[in-house]
């Protein structure tokens, strides 16, 4: 098997696995019961939680846990609480239209606006400009989007956000303006630094970064005011009540940390696992060329459908993607090839390769050499040649 | 120059196991999903995108095109809202008969003969002999129960690739060409809904009005429902009733026997041998006469009739409007069809009045 699907799931690291096991039988205590064992539990959900935190630059006391991204997204967005404004035109908030669908249905429901990207995939900086009015509440945009891999400039994002808070001051405007980032897909390549960044609010997620499924956590500035999705028990700051999940935190927090070791071997692997693949391949078009997390290559075979693609491969035992999985699931188009500007058939030929720790060299020679072969026998079976 | 073939591929098992066979007998074979359903209903996900990718991946396997062809706005139009319309009126109409007769052997076959198709194909267990419909060899497989309203001309236009085999059979030939869906349950447009979702599928179309049960011999309010147009006639699960105790709840069931639409009364029994529950003979409208045979009240004709889906088949004398059965059957729900047959050949049917 060839996995080259990383941006849809990984595999749980080892030690990732061996660290979250002792929490399942032996630690198994609620880290809000009285006695010592339970105590000890707590401790260590916190420090697991610092060990996150760290991670971004932040403190323990600033993440709320969820059951994963889509969570977050969903809890950074009750920062705009109260029923979306009647006005079609309002501008409360707005998210970059290449978002994850788990951004795009949050911020459709508070009646978001999209802003644009340029045919680069980069975030259209004018159009973000013109579209900030001084209702706008709440700013989204991914760190690296989850099917190009584009890596968004948040730091000029954001100076751009303080110069408007500032201009709000000057006129006694005390609306609040708060930038909101999904991070899922970086947190193993990119250093990332709440401060640097300046985002109020910062979406992390174990499942891309080789730890378990269904944990991930949001990071919450001062600045920003959330209202509970669950309620109950008051964990989390009472912004997520609900036992806590221990062991997939502790993985969680191995696997961040294990991210972080390996933050720059890493990025050096990739980009030298993209060249050689890239260079092995033929009669492709290369969809995302700059600024991008170098373990995402989309590539565009012209005149061919991708989705067989993915079929022919998988009986060749390599797995890719033609999108985003759950688009996939749902039979849609990709509305990020769509964004940056491709037409249909260019997007009807677009495969999403994503590389990752289970790659070696030998794969990627392998992998680019499947590929060709499949392809020209696909374009043989149409009658191209 | 071989045959052009377009074949209905829902995902399943035997859709995908027709399209091997023809591709084996040298068709040039295309294979299509018809969407014809999409939406999700609370609690119920639709699976036509699983189903589609399924399909899709059976025909990359196999080699050949694949398309998608969009029929949701006439199945809306031709199937669903007939059978809201049904039920509305108090009818249990069979949704899938009328798919068969207004999408896959009519909207499919015209456009598929309009791209260049000699033939179309189905995963039906039917098949046809000497140009007329007929029983498949997997007798309890045979779908013709729900085909006896397709047209002659689609007919005449149709393949039913696997009527002359065996569902294990079938099931084998998928696993031994590494069909990955030979484990698959079927599924088809609303289908999905199956009988139990049946009520929450039409609760989101048609309103929920409650009103009262009765007993039928006696009158007596025994609980309240809500909505006649959800029950079926001989049904006794989803009865909610409260009357007194020891007598509803003697742990004999009640059962649906009559339901007056217009006052939106249910009324039930617990008389098995009720009249409205058992009868010698059936109305049947909307007649449909596959094969030239002359029915009328002089010349009776002897058939066999299938009243359900994979129902055993029973002999019935009919005169062109009504069956006469020789004993008692018990009713089917008004709306459903009865299907008539002279040995293994189709001679059409009609819909329960």
């Amino acid at each position: 098997m060839i996995y080259l699907d990383h941006a849809a799931a990984t595999p749980v690291d080892e030690k990732a696995l061996e660290a979250m096991k002792p929490y399942f039988s032996e630690h198994f205590f609620n880290p809000s019961a009285a006695y010592l064992p339970a105590k000890k539990v707590s401790a260590d959900y916190e420090a697991a939680k610092a060990t996150i935190a760290h991670a971004i630059g932040a403190k323990a006391s600033d993440i709320v846990i969820t059951a994963g991204a889509t969570e977050a997204n969903n809890l950074a967005f009750t920062a705009v609480s109260g029923a979306p404004r009647k006005v079609p035109t309002s501008f409360r908030v707005l998210y970059l239209e290449m978002e994850h669908d788990s951004i795009r249905a949050v911020a459709k429901k508070s009646g978001g606006k999209p802003i644009k990207v340029l045919p680069n995939g980069l975030i259209d900086l004018n159009d973000l400009k013109t579209k900030i009015t001084d209702e706008t509440e709440l700013i989204s945009v991914a760190l690296a989007n989850n099917e190009l891999g584009t890596v968004q400039p948040l730091a000029e994002i954001s100076g751009i956000i303080r110069e408007i808070k500032l201009d709000r001051l000057k006129r006694g405007i005390k609306k609040q303006l708060l930038l909101h980032s999904d991070a899922s897909q970086a947190l193993n390549l990119l250093d990332i630094n709440v401060a640097r960044l300046g985002v109020d609010l910062l979406t992390l997620n174990s499942a891309k970064i080789y730890g378990p499924k269904g944990v991930g956590a949001l990071y919450v500035s001062h600045d920003a005011k959330l209202q509970p999705l669950t309620v109950g028990g008051g964990q989390e700051n009472g912004l997520r009540s609900g036992t806590e999940n221990v062991p997939g935190v502790i993985g969680f927090a191995k696997a961040v940390e294990i991210a972080n070791e390996h933050l720059n071997g890493n990025r050096k692997k990739y980009a030298s696992f993209r060249k050689m693949f890239l260079s092995e391949l033929k009669d492709f078009e290369l969809i995302n060329k700059k600024h991008v997390l170098d373990n995402f290559i989309v590539l565009c075979f012209d005149g061919i459908d991708a989705e067989r693609l993915v079929f022919l491969l998988e009986d060749k035992g390599v797995y890719v993607a033609t999108g985003a999985a759950c688009a996939a699931s749902k039979g849609v188009k990709s509305h990020v090839l769509k964004a940056i500007g491709l037409s249909d058939s260019q997007i009807t030929g677009s495969l999403r390769v994503s590389l990752g720790e289970t790659n070696d060299e030998r794969q990627i020679h392998e992998a680019a050499k499947i590929i060709n072969e499949v392809v020209q026998a696909e374009r043989k079976r149409i009658g191209h040649e | 120059m071989s045959k052009t073939v377009y074949v209905g591929m829902s995902g399943g098992v035997d859709s995908s196991v027709s399209a091997l066979l023809l591709k084996e007998q040298g068709f040039n074979v295309i294979g299509v999903y018809m969407k014809n359903w999409s939406k999700d209903l609370p609690g119920m996900k639709c699976p036509w995108a699983e189903d589609l990718a399924d399909a899709k991946r059976v025909a990359v396997k196999l080699g050949i095109d694949f398309e998608v062809w969009d029929f949701e706005e006439e199945y809306r139009k031709k199937v669903v809202d007939y059978m809201l319309d049904e039920f509305k009126k108090g009818n249990t109409p069979n949704p899938d008969i009328m798919c068969n007769q207004e999408i896959k052997f009519r909207l499919f076959l015209e456009k598929a003969i309009e791209k260049g198709a000699d033939y179309i194909a189905t995963g039906h267990y039917a098949r046809i002999v000497d140009g007329k419909l007929a029983r498949a060899v997997d007798g309890n497989k045979d779908q013709t129960y729900f085909l006896y309203r397709i047209s002659e001309e689609a007919l005449s236009h149709t393949i039913f690739p696997i009527g002359e085999m065996l569902k294990p059979d079938v099931k084998k030939l998928a696993e031994k060409h590494g069909l990955h869906n030979a484990y698959k349950k079927e599924s088809m447009g609303v289908c999905f809904v199956g009988e139990v979702g049946m009520k929450d599928f039409l609760k989101e179309y048609i309103d929920v009005k409650s009103g009262e049960i009765r007993e039928i011999e006696s009158g007596k309010v025994l609980g309240y429902h809500e909505g006649a147009v959800f029950y079926t006639i001989g049904q006794r699960h989803g009865l909610y009733l409260d009357g007194e105790k020891g007598v509803v709840n003697d742990g004999m069931p009640y059962y649906v026997v009559k339901k007056d639409i217009k006052n939106n009364i249910v009324y039930v029994s617990k008389n098995l041998n009720h009249e409205t529950i058992w009868t010698k003979k059936l109305r049947l409208k909307d007649v449909f006469l596959r094969v030239k045979t002359c029915f009328s009240s002089a010349e009776k004709g002897q058939v066999l009739v299938r009243l359900r889906h994979r129902a055993p088949l029973v002999s019935a004398t009919f005169d062109g409007r009504t069956l006469h059965f020789e004993s008692e059957i018990k009713r089917p729900a008004a709306g459903q069809s009865a299907v008539l047959y002279d040995g293994e050949i189709c001679l059409g049917g009609g819909i329960i009045a």
